[in-house]
């Protein structure tokens, strides 16, 4: 085992090492997820334009009357601009029950969840020095990371809090369930769930599509892969981590390159 | 133009509910529950100087109804004539408007779990036809017409005889429905069925008060931000990231 090429906490890169690691990529999303995230953003966009233009009083509307009109007058009319908004999200929860089915084991059992969203000590200290730096009250290096960054973290911790209270507050108002009063604070909460949300997808959005430095992130959105230089920089705990396996892999393999006779010939005990 | 109205004449109302029974027949209106409804004042002063009222009340598509700004959705709407309607496939049944009305006029229907109330019978009319109650109401104490047409019936009642709104100096949003008949009998019934302050459930009130103003605030400000790191990226241009 060479682990000791594997360096435990980050350390300058020569140019020639950085160059061959810009070369090298690490798969980072499946196909499905890949998928889900595109489907997902779609839904998002749909469902934020016409359930905002489904709030029309003006003690809640959160949009110009014009937009409001414009939408009902594009949809046909308020009722069918609430069938839009409902046959989306009836999808929309169909699709994540059917991914939460088949992918349990991969994405969300405790293990995982705690391995890549759960905050640990060194996002804590990522957090405070990020925010600080934004406020260029600190130079502090950035701690390593993970798969995921601490401010990924959030959003994720909170986008799994929020889903399955937008969805099962947007089933609630469409079935009627619970009686009037719950469904009352069903369209409340469900407003307030998707207004937290929103304004982390604004982040999101930004960080994703326009940030200079996530550029890699974002295109590993599309093809699922990041470059190791990326990695290395950006998620050096998660780098490590896979750096790790491939040697174990490529040992074993190593090993069993060496010794086809014993590896290949059933054990006789 | 067209302005519904309904002018309820006391003297002639017996209370027979004949009004509701038409009414709940023409609208399924399930048991227990009512568009329009009877209810008798107590039994005023001492032998043999008695009197009391009844009340025929029902929705009054109010000018100013508070039922309209409640409503989320949009599903409680005016229509061209006046007459407030309910979309039932809008409606999301979350009980604002019920809680808004002075007059208890709505309810949340059990089957169809959607506010429904009277609509000044608006199918009916549309199709020529009086209200189901003012076609049974057999002492024509009900009148219903158009309060813009100078010429018509409803117009001399509430303009040239004076029939009244049941409104008090605290709640005047306009009601629609208009009550005539002997001073003293018209006072007792609007005293014993004043119109309430409108209300808003608590969860509405959070929305109203609290909810709209932070997501508003919380969108604006990441959007400020987001906004000021895209510009301060514009203008130091992007540094080279992979170094």
């Amino acid at each position: 085992m060479k682990t000791s090429s594997i360096p435990e906490h980050p350390a300058p890169l020569s140019g020639e090492q950085a160059e061959a690691m810009r070369q090298r990529h690490l798969k980072k999303h499946h196909i499905a997820i890949i998928m889900l995230h595109w489907f997902n953003a779609l839904v998002w966009i749909w469902e934020l334009t016409t359930g905002i233009a489904l709030i029309s009083t003006e003690r809640l509307r959160v949009v110009p009357m014009a937009f409001i009109q414009t939408l009902t007058e594009l949809a046909g009319s308020r009722a069918n601009l609430m069938r839009l908004h409902l046959g989306i999200g009836f999808t929309w929860i169909v699709v994540f029950l059917i991914y939460g089915l088949f992918g349990w084991r991969t994405y969300l059992s405790q293990e995982v969840l705690k391995r890549e969203i759960a905050l640990d000590a060194d996002d804590i200290t990522w957090l405070r020095i990020r925010v600080l730096g934004i406020l260029g009250r600190s130079k502090e290096s950035l701690p390593p990371q993970g798969v995921y960054n601490a401010g990924q973290k959030l959003f994720a911790l909170m986008v799994y809090a929020a889903l399955p209270v937008i969805m099962a507050t947007g089933l609630i108002m469409a079935f009627h369930l619970f009686g009037t009063a719950v469904v009352g604070w069903a369209a409340l909460i469900h407003f307030c769930a998707v207004g937290a949300v929103f304004s982390g997808l604004i982040i999101h959005v930004y960080m994703g599509a326009v940030f200079p430095e996530e550029k890699p992130a974002f295109f590993s959105m599309f093809s699922g892969v990041v470059n190791e230089g990326f990695a290395y920089s950006h998620h050096f705990k998660w780098w490590r981590e896979m750096k790790l396996k491939e040697q174990t892999w490529e040992a074993a393999h190593d090993q069993a390159a060496q010794a086809p006779t014993e590896a290949e010939t059933p054990s006789k005990h | 133009m067209t302005r519904y109205a309904m002018v309820t004449d006391l003297r002639k109302c017996v209370g027979c509910q004949a009004c509701t029974a038409a009414c709940n027949a023409e609208w399924d209106v399930p048991a227990g529950y009512a568009r329009t409804r009877i209810q008798h004042t107590p039994v005023q002063g001492t032998f043999p100087d008695l009197a009391a009222g009844i009340l025929v009340a029902q929705c009054a598509q109010c000018d100013e109804a508070p039922c309209l700004p409640a409503c989320p959705s949009g599903a409680t709407h005016r229509d061209a004539n006046g007459a407030i309607l309910v979309d039932r496939d809008v409606c999301i049944g979350c009980g604002f408007c019920v809680a808004a009305c002075p007059y208890d006029a709505r309810y949340i229907h059990p089957v169809f779990k959607k506010a429904d109330k009277c609509d000044f019978c608006a199918p009916r009319v549309a199709r020529g036809q009086e209200p189901a109650c003012v076609a049974t109401c057999p002492t024509h104490a009900k009148v219903f017409g158009n309060l813009e047409d100078r010429e018509s019936p409803i117009f001399r009642l509430v303009y040239d005889q004076g029939a009244q709104r049941r409104e008090t100096p605290a709640i005047q949003v306009g009601p629609n429905v208009y009550y005539q008949g002997r001073p003293q009998q018209v006072a007792l019934v609007m005293n014993a069925f004043p119109p309430r302050a409108p209300r808003m459930p608590a969860a509405g009130t959070l929305w109203e008060k609290v909810a709209r103003p932070v997501v508003l605030g919380a969108v604006g400000l990441t959007f400020a931000g987001q906004a000021i790191a895209f510009f301060h990226q514009l203008w130091h241009g992007e540094e080279d990231y992979e170094d």
